[in-house]
């Protein structure tokens, strides 16, 4: 018995076993796949001429320069975050509180809010854009701003509700507000000093889905707005009409935006969760 | 007047009946356990007098005033639950304050009542932790002294041990009586355990399937069961089918049992005698004694139990348990011949049904 209690931690040091050739394989051909776009990408955005040859013919900064000096770089920057960070605002706003309500209120309407957190995917994004068009046109918010927000956010409404719904399974939300309800809270105030920083890791991993969604929107922004409201993914593919290269610099550029909003927005919560985030780490 | 009262309350769920016409009067300060098996409705009632389920009818008083109509925010009612439903964000600290935050007290009025409390529940020392770096029944202290901090009218504790150690749970159930005698607040107090509430309460109610079994003290239901769930739910009883044979004189499988009381029994009605095990005296040579009923039989097992021994004595083809103190009895081995010895006025007849 005792020799068998000395013996098994070698033994099953011994049995992790080195990964099977077509493991590495099947590994190497994934990685391949994802990451030979982005890596073209950055390549082709750097390169001055790459047609005839199996690598660049050299190496220039010229189209980073073209795109930083385009006409439209500057607003469509803008608008795209005007745009993203309103609809991360929207989203937090409506979702938290309507998904948190279901939660603890109405249980039965949580199998309908499901189905209709499933519809932005079935719905293609041209039908949404076209009927929001001709439904919205004859009121003032036609063709504004306003209602391409209201688009993306229905769009990237599932991106919000599956983090901060699961994180909300994941605490005892009931009990935790009665608990506040027994020390004389009222429902808000549970919800803002209670829920909220118990599902703030859902909340944040929802809003940079949201963001990085809705920065790279392309489809109902043309459709629904076009050249009046230029975002960034517009310019992009105007850029790739006229030159390849500057295009994949504003690719590149896009994707380095997105990238540096999401540590921003991580280390905000970090900070500003503090010793909470410790806590529930730790459970 | 009593200040809690609850009239005639009633409660179902799709269905199914979870508390049917309860009728009960708290006096001020005192603790009341509601004790039931699971789905009793004993935490439904509980739920009803926080406000976080309402009464499909009847009304709920407090202090003259019917909250039936009031949200559980603002009904100044104070709750543990199984669970602690501690914030988990917030420190020891932090969560005791809240209730106070929520009612705006002044700032030093705040940090001398949170020290108050947790001086009380001997939790000063973790006022910075978080809850999950605390033990089981630390946590449950800290939530015991967040509801205690506000000073509601009345507290309710819902099955506040169950999650703990069997050490634990006795150490606290007798911190909870400690505290809620020292600060005289009206209690209730929920559980399934026999022991634990029949050790804390002043009365205890005890319910079975919605409805109330019986309400006394604890020495009343133990002693004088009103019904034979409640003999049979609290301790152990010994059941004597039979019919009434006499003025005093129950037949049970042959056996003649006298009673001291029958009741309002007449003869030929069907009842049932119950006997505590510990009420029993067991020897092993037969002894005659004016005012006792002696059946004889064959031990069966003998279980150590620590302070008590438990026999299991087949009599008749039917088992009888009996607690002997073993210091004070003759050693008694297995398949040996005793008799039971037990006073007329144990035995405790009641309905067969019900």
């Amino acid at each position: 018995m005792e020799k068998n209690n000395i013996v098994a931690p070698l033994s099953k040091s011994k049995n992790k076993r080195k990964p099977a050739l077509w493991q590495i394989i099947l590994i190497f051909i994934f990685l391949f796949y994802m990451l030979v776009p982005i890596l073209s990408t950055y390549i082709f955005s750097v390169a001055t001429r790459w047609d005839r040859t199996i690598l660049p013919e050299g190496l220039t900064l010229n189209s980073y320069a073209r795109a930083f000096k385009a006409s439209y770089f500057n607003s469509s920057l803008r608008n795209s975050m005007i745009l993203s960070l309103s609809t991360v605002f929207v989203s937090l706003c409506l979702i938290i509180p309507t998904v948190y309500w279901v939660h603890i209120r109405f249980p039965a309407a949580k199998s309908f809010l499901e189905v209709l957190m499933i519809l932005p995917f079935g719905i293609p994004t041209v039908v949404l854009a076209l009927a929001l068009v001709q439904a919205y046109n004859v009121t003032p918010i036609g063709r504004t701003p306003f209602l391409l927000i209201g688009a993306v956010f229905i769009y990237s409404m599932p991106f919000m509700y599956r983090p901060v719904a699961n994180a909300l399974r994941a605490i005892d939300a009931h009990t935790l507000t009665e608990a506040g309800q027994s020390l004389g809270a009222t429902t808000f105030q549970i919800l803002m000093k209670v829920i909220i920083p118990n599902i703030f890791p859902g909340i944040i991993s929802g809003s940079l889905l949201v963001f990085a969604t809705v920065f790279a929107e392309f489809t109902l922004t043309k459709l629904i707005i076009g050249a009046r409201f230029k975002t960034f993914p517009l310019l992009l593919v105007e850029y790739t009409r006229i030159n390849g290269n500057v295009a994949a610099a504003f690719s590149v550029i896009s994707f380095t935006i997105a990238w540096l909003v999401s540590l921003l927005i991580l280390w905000v919560s970090r900070k500003g969760q503090g010793a909470s985030a410790e806590a529930l780490r730790a459970r | 007047m009593a200040y809690l009262e609850l009239k005639n309350v009633s409660k179902t769920f799709t269905n199914v009946v979870a508390v049917k016409d309860f009728t009960l009067d708290i006096e001020k300060g005192s603790l009341v356990s509601f004790l039931g098996p699971s789905g009793c409705g004993k935490t439904t009632t509980l739920r009803m007098i926080a406000g976080f389920e309402q009464p499909d009818s009847g009304t709920i008083i407090l202090d003259g005033v019917d909250i039936t109509p009031i949200p559980p925010n603002q009904r100044d009612i104070g709750m543990v639950f199984q669970a602690y439903a501690l914030f988990p964000n917030m420190t020891v600290r932090q969560n005791v304050a809240f209730g106070l935050q929520m009612k705006k007290t002044p700032k030093d009025e705040l940090e001398k009542r949170v020290k108050d409390v947790l001086e009380m529940v001997r939790l000063q020392e973790t006022a910075k932790r978080f809850p999950h770096e605390l033990s089981g029944g630390q946590q449950q202290r800290v939530a015991l002294a967040r509801a205690l901090a506000v000073r509601p009218r009345v507290l309710l504790l819902d099955e506040p041990l169950s999650a703990l150690d069997a050490e634990v749970r006795v150490a606290l159930r007798g911190e909870i009586r400690r505290i809620q005698s020292e600060l005289a607040i009206t209690t209730i107090y929920v559980t399934h355990d026999q022991e634990e509430a029949l050790s804390i309460s002043d009365r205890v109610v005890v319910m079975d399937k919605g409805l109330i079994q019986q309400v006394g003290t604890p020495i009343e239901i133990y002693r004088s069961p009103q019904t034979r769930f409640v003999a049979t739910f609290i301790g152990t009883a010994n059941q004597f089918f039979g019919k009434v044979a006499g003025k005093k004189l129950i037949v049970s499988d042959g056996l003649k049992i006298l009673v001291a009381k029958m009741n309002s029994f007449k003869e030929g009605e069907e009842v049932v005698v119950l006997v505590r095990p510990e009420s029993i005296h067991v020897t092993t040579e037969q002894q005659k004694r004016e005012g006792w009923n002696s059946i004889s039989g064959v031990v069966e097992t003998v279980t150590f139990h620590g302070a008590v021994t438990r026999l299991g004595v087949n009599v008749n083809n039917r088992r009888i348990v009996a607690d002997i103190v073993a210091a004070k009895t003759e050693p008694i081995s297995l398949n040996q011949k005793v008799w039971l010895m037990f006073p007329i006025d144990v035995c405790q007849v009641m309905a067969k049904e019900g």
